[in-house]
Parts: C-alpha cells; sequence; structure tokens
C-alpha cells in the first residue's frame, strides 16, 4: 500500500511537470496548427541555461573550451560571480527564449504556417535536428547535471517527496493557472485565443496575425524553456535530451485537447501515473515499459476519440489552411 | 418596407465605375452604387455576377483597377480593412465568423478590438446586448452552442461595436432556415428604425432581401443592370423572371 501510494505521489509530481512541459506544444498546435517537432529541443535549451547560470565560471572555462567566450567568463570571475540558483535564472531563460521564439515566428515559421502541414511539420524537424546538434557543437554531448542546494525530502508518514520535484510542482501549477488568467482576462490572450478560433474573423475585427502568431510563438518557448529549466535538477542535460518529450507531448495533447490547460493538466497527470505506476510494480522492465505505455495511450486515443478527451482551443482536427 | 425619403442628402457611401478582378479579367466592370445614411439597400444578382467581389472592393481585401470608392466625404478606395474599419464600415461576412469557444460577451468585446477604453467597451456592450434580447440572455453561453439564427445576430451585434455609420452584410440568409431568415430582416429592419442604421447587403435570396430592403440594384456579368426601390424591383417583370422565379 505504500509503494503504491508513494508511487501515486512520485506519478502526480510527474504529471504536474508533464502539463507544464506540454503547454508551449499543445497552445502552437492549437493556436495555429503548426506542430511543433522542436519542442523537445527548447526544453534541452532551457535545461542548459540553467546549468550554464547555475554553474561557477570558472568550471564552464574549463568544460567549454570556448575561447571567445572566456572574457566573460574571466570578467564574472573577477567580480566573484558563483553561479546562481538554476529556479532564479528563470528570469533570464524565460525573456531570453520568448524573444528567440518570437524572431523564429517572425522570419521562418510565419511563412510555413499557410502552407500544408508537411511543410511545417518538415521545417520544424529540421530545426530540431539543428538545434540538437549546435548545442552538441557547444556543450559536447556529455551529460551534465544541474545542482540545488535544497536536496532531500519531505517526509510524510511512509511516503516521502522529493523537495525538488515539490517546487516544480508547484510552479507547473503556477505556470499553468497564469497562463490560463492571460489567455481568458486580458486583451492580447484574448485575441490569441480569437486567432485559434476563427483566423478569418480575427482579421476582419482588426487582429494582426503574423504579430498575434509571433507572439505566441514566444510565450510558448519560454514556457518551454521554463519547464526545460524545472526539469533540469531531476534529470541528465545533454543536446538529444528533447525527442522523448517532444513525443509525450504528442500523448498528453492528444489526451487533453489542442492548447486546452485543464487538459494539459489532465493528460500530464494521466501520463505521469501510468508512467510511474507501470515503472513501480513491473519487475525489470517497468521502465522501458512505461515509455511503451504511453505511447499505446496516444494510439489508443487517436483511435478512439481523436477530438481529445477535453475541449481545448480547437476541436482536433486537421484544419484547411485558408 | 418601401419609405425612402433621404433622396436629397448626400450619399453615405458611393462607389463609382468600379474595376476589380483576381486576375487579368475584371470581374468587375463598371460598377456604380450608392447608399444614403438610414437606408436598407439589397444587391442581387446570378452566381458569378461579381456582388461579393463589390464587397470585397469596398472593404479593401481585393484592389481596384479602376473607379472610386467615397464614404462618408472621404475616399476610402484602396484603403486597408483595418483603415476601414475605423472610417465607420462594419462586415458581417458570409462564413461564419463567430469565435465559437468564446461567450457572446467575449464575441462582442472582439468586435471593438482596435479600441482599447475598457469602460467604453462595457458600455457597449451593454448597449449592443440592450438591441438584442436573445443574446443578453446567453451573454455567458460559449457562441459556438448557439443556434445559427443567434449566432447570425452575434455576428450582427459584434458588427454593431465600433458604432459604425454603414454595416456591409454577405447574404445575411446564407444557410439559415427561412423563418430564422425572416427573423434575421425583421432584426435588421429594426434596428434601421430603432437606431438608424444604415445597410448594404448582398443576397441570394432577393425577393425576401429586397422586401426587407428601401433600395436595390440589380447585377449582372459584373454591370449594373436594373435598379430601383424594393417594390419596384418586385414588380419589375424582367427581374422577375430572372431572379424571383417569375
Amino acid at each position: 500500500m505504500d509503494q503504491f501510494l508513494q508511487a501515486l505521489i512520485n506519478g502526480i509530481l510527474l504529471g504536474g511537470f508533464y502539463a507544464a512541459m506540454v503547454l508551449g506544444f499543445s497552445i502552437i498546435w492549437g493556436v495555429m496548427g503548426v506542430i511543433n517537432l522542436s519542442h523537445g529541443e527548447f526544453i534541452m535549451m532551457g535545461a542548459f541555461m540553467a546549468w550554464l547560470f547555475s554553474e561557477p565560471p570558472d568550471y564552464l572555462m574549463e568544460q567549454l573550451k570556448f575561447e571567445a567566450l572566456n572574457p566573460i567568463f574571466t570578467y564574472l570571475i573577477s567580480i566573484g560571480y558563483q553561479g546562481m540558483d538554476p529556479f532564479l535564472s528563470l528570469i533570464i531563460i524565460m525573456p531570453v527564449m520568448f524573444c528567440f521564439g518570437y524572431l523564429l515566428q517572425k522570419f521562418l515559421i510565419n511563412r510555413v504556417v499557410e502552407k500544408p502541414h508537411l511543410v511545417s511539420l518538415l521545417v520544424t524537424f529540421g530545426l530540431s535536428i539543428t538545434f540538437a546538434n549546435i548545442s552538441k557543437l557547444f556543450f559536447s554531448a556529455s551529460p551534465r547535471s544541474v545542482d540545488v542546494a535544497y536536496t532531500g525530502a519531505i517526509r510524510m508518514g511512509d511516503v516521502t517527496m522529493s523537495n525538488i520535484k515539490a517546487i516544480v510542482f508547484v510552479g507547473a501549477l503556477i505556470m499553468l493557472s497564469a497562463l490560463y488568467l492571460f489567455l481568458h482576462r486580458t486583451r492580447l490572450g484574448k485575441s490569441i485565443r480569437a486567432a485559434a478560433q476563427n483566423k478569418n474573423a480575427a482579421r476582419m475585427v482588426g487582429i494582426e496575425i503574423d504579430t498575434v502568431y509571433a507572439i505566441t510563438f514566444g510565450l510558448c518557448v519560454a514556457l518551454t524553456g521554463a519547464a526545460g529549466m524545472m526539469i533540469s535538477p531531476t534529470q541528465a542535460v545533454f543536446p538529444y535530451m528533447g525527442p522523448p518529450f517532444t513525443l509525450r507531448a504528442f500523448t498528453i495533447t492528444a489526451l487533453g485537447g489542442l492548447g486546452s490547460i485543464p487538459g494539459a493538466l489532465v493528460g500530464g497527470l494521466v501520463l505521469g501515473i501510468t508512467e510511474t505506476m507501470i515503472a513501480t510494480f513491473v519487475p525489470r522492465i517497468g521502465t522501458n515499459l512505461a515509455i511503451v505505455a504511453s505511447f499505446s495511450i496516444l494510439v489508443f486515443i487517436l483511435i478512439t476519440r481523436p477530438q481529445g478527451l477535453l475541449s481545448g482551443l480547437r476541436p482536433m482536427e486537421m484544419e484547411e489552411g485558408t | 418596407m418601401s419609405t425612402q425619403t433621404n433622396g436629397n442628402n448626400k450619399p453615405l457611401l458611393e462607389a463609382k465605375d468600379i474595376y476589380a478582378g483576381y486576375t487579368d479579367f475584371d470581374i468587375l466592370q463598371g460598377v456604380s452604387l450608392e447608399v444614403y445614411p438610414g437606408e436598407i439597400v439589397c444587391v442581387i444578382g446570378p452566381n458569378g455576377a461579381g456582388k461579393s467581389t463589390v464587397f470585397k472592393t469596398i472593404y479593401g481585401f481585393l484592389k481596384i483597377r479602376k473607379g472610386t470608392v467615397i464614404f462618408d466625404g472621404q475616399e476610402i478606395t484602396n484603403k486597408r480593412p483595418q483603415q476601414i474599419l475605423r472610417a465607420g464600415i462594419s462586415n458581417v461576412p458570409q462564413l461564419r465568423s463567430i469565435f465559437p469557444q468564446m461567450t457572446v460577451k467575449e464575441n462582442l468585446e472582439m468586435g471593438m478590438y482596435i479600441e482599447k477604453d475598457k469602460k467604453r467597451i462595457a458600455e457597449r456592450i451593454e448597449y449592443v446586448l440592450g438591441l438584442f434580447p436573445r443574446l443578453a440572455e446567453r451573454r455567458a453561453q460559449m457562441a459556438g452552442t448557439m443556434s445559427g439564427g443567434e449566432q447570425r445576430m452575434l455576428e450582427i451585434g459584434r458588427a454593431l461595436m465600433l458604432e459604425p455609420k454603414l454595416i456591409l452584410m454577405d447574404e445575411p440568409s446564407a444557410g439559415l432556415a427561412p423563418l430564422i431568415t425572416r427573423m434575421i430582416f425583421e432584426n435588421v429592419e429594426r434596428l434601421n428604425k430603432e437606431i438608424g442604421l444604415t445597410v448594404l447587403m448582398i443576397e441570394q435570396n432577393a425577393r425576401q432581401g429586397l422586401e426587407a430592403s428601401h433600395r436595390g440594384y440589380v447585377l449582372e456579368l459584373g454591370q449594373n443592370s436594373y435598379q430601383g426601390t424594393g417594390q419596384e424591383l418586385i414588380n419589375n417583370a424582367e427581374v422577375r423572371r430572372a431572379f424571383l422565379g417569375g
């Protein structure tokens, strides 16, 4: 029973992270109909940025072997900077990722949004390979770990809850509710929803679709980068860590509906709990079977309920890009 | 309805000798029409006559090659849709244009997207809901769950948000049952009387459209062929034979 309770708690904590992780993917798909295959690479970038900001500069100088950056590291050493808490680095990661996403949409993806799905699919697939390999060039393929000062766990009776996972869970809930309020209460948020629901009507009432798309993409990339930071203390950070997240994002989006925030939470929890339960209770092959299970869920849902379990920004259908 | 009194005023909208088309070929070959303040004007004609194209050119979605559009004393030929919206022309397109997963209230709010004054938006929402009691009852309902007729009224309500001087309606009856169409036309006539709403509409459903209008234009092959009061056109033997089913 304790083992079950422990697995359930771990599953819920993991599910909360999954919910935050999937937001960017789900909203980009829901708003502009682009399936962003480079989603996992934005997580990887967030995680690497967390690593960069958390390590002391002398260690980075030794690890990166990147002559051009040495003056920056030397300067940072001279002022006595020793790296910052990874969670604190979110205040840099999110704006940087926002600008990156905004520009990417403005100069690249806006050109393919109106084209058939295959075009944007290939573009984002190409981006994912590009980003992963550029990261390998910069950071090498060795796995990195991000350390925080407050490891340890909260003990409640016979079950424990890791500090970091608990913080990530709370952070994920904050992200979900902040985004929900933004989309429903602000003028900009409403214009994003309007563009998702009826592009022509949105244009008619005076919404500049290209700008709304660029802001949406920037926002989603910022959220995804934040999710990358949040996962970095609990798993290895390396250039090819992205694809499993992209694949999970598919499953969760299928479960929850395109662009649906409550759906992301439900989908994330279902997947998180399923994976943890299988990993705990199936001997030996459990960990690998968990991933098999999550994609079996995806296939099952696509066959039985392709519109998703909850309704989102718009129904899951391949809309004609008119 | 056949009272038409504004003959002496200056026209609110004046399209003069418009030429426009999608390819090299001009779909519109010298179309002219006028709308006076307080009028409901209906444009009828067979498929391919260029009815929708007229709207697209007025609204800046399609470039005018020759001719001018004057609105409220200002030339608006080939201005961008947003400028035309600001000049005071709203548009109710033929295709569904509501935001289905937004509430009725949010849909109305989006009608005033180009304005930022929250207080004024709230006032306009209450005003428009006052004009449409059916919508007022459903203000918190998701627009996509309403009936087709209610959605059409919401589109009209949203077009009214910016206090337009003129509303363009592209086939208000499209996809609606005859009874619902009648209700929509009744509402347009009521708004015309109550708040002096000026309307230029295209109608496939020529008889109902003309009955609800003060004046009408018949387009054929991109040119004006007949014009007159709604009743005159309905009684005109040629028009009857061609468009009203005998």
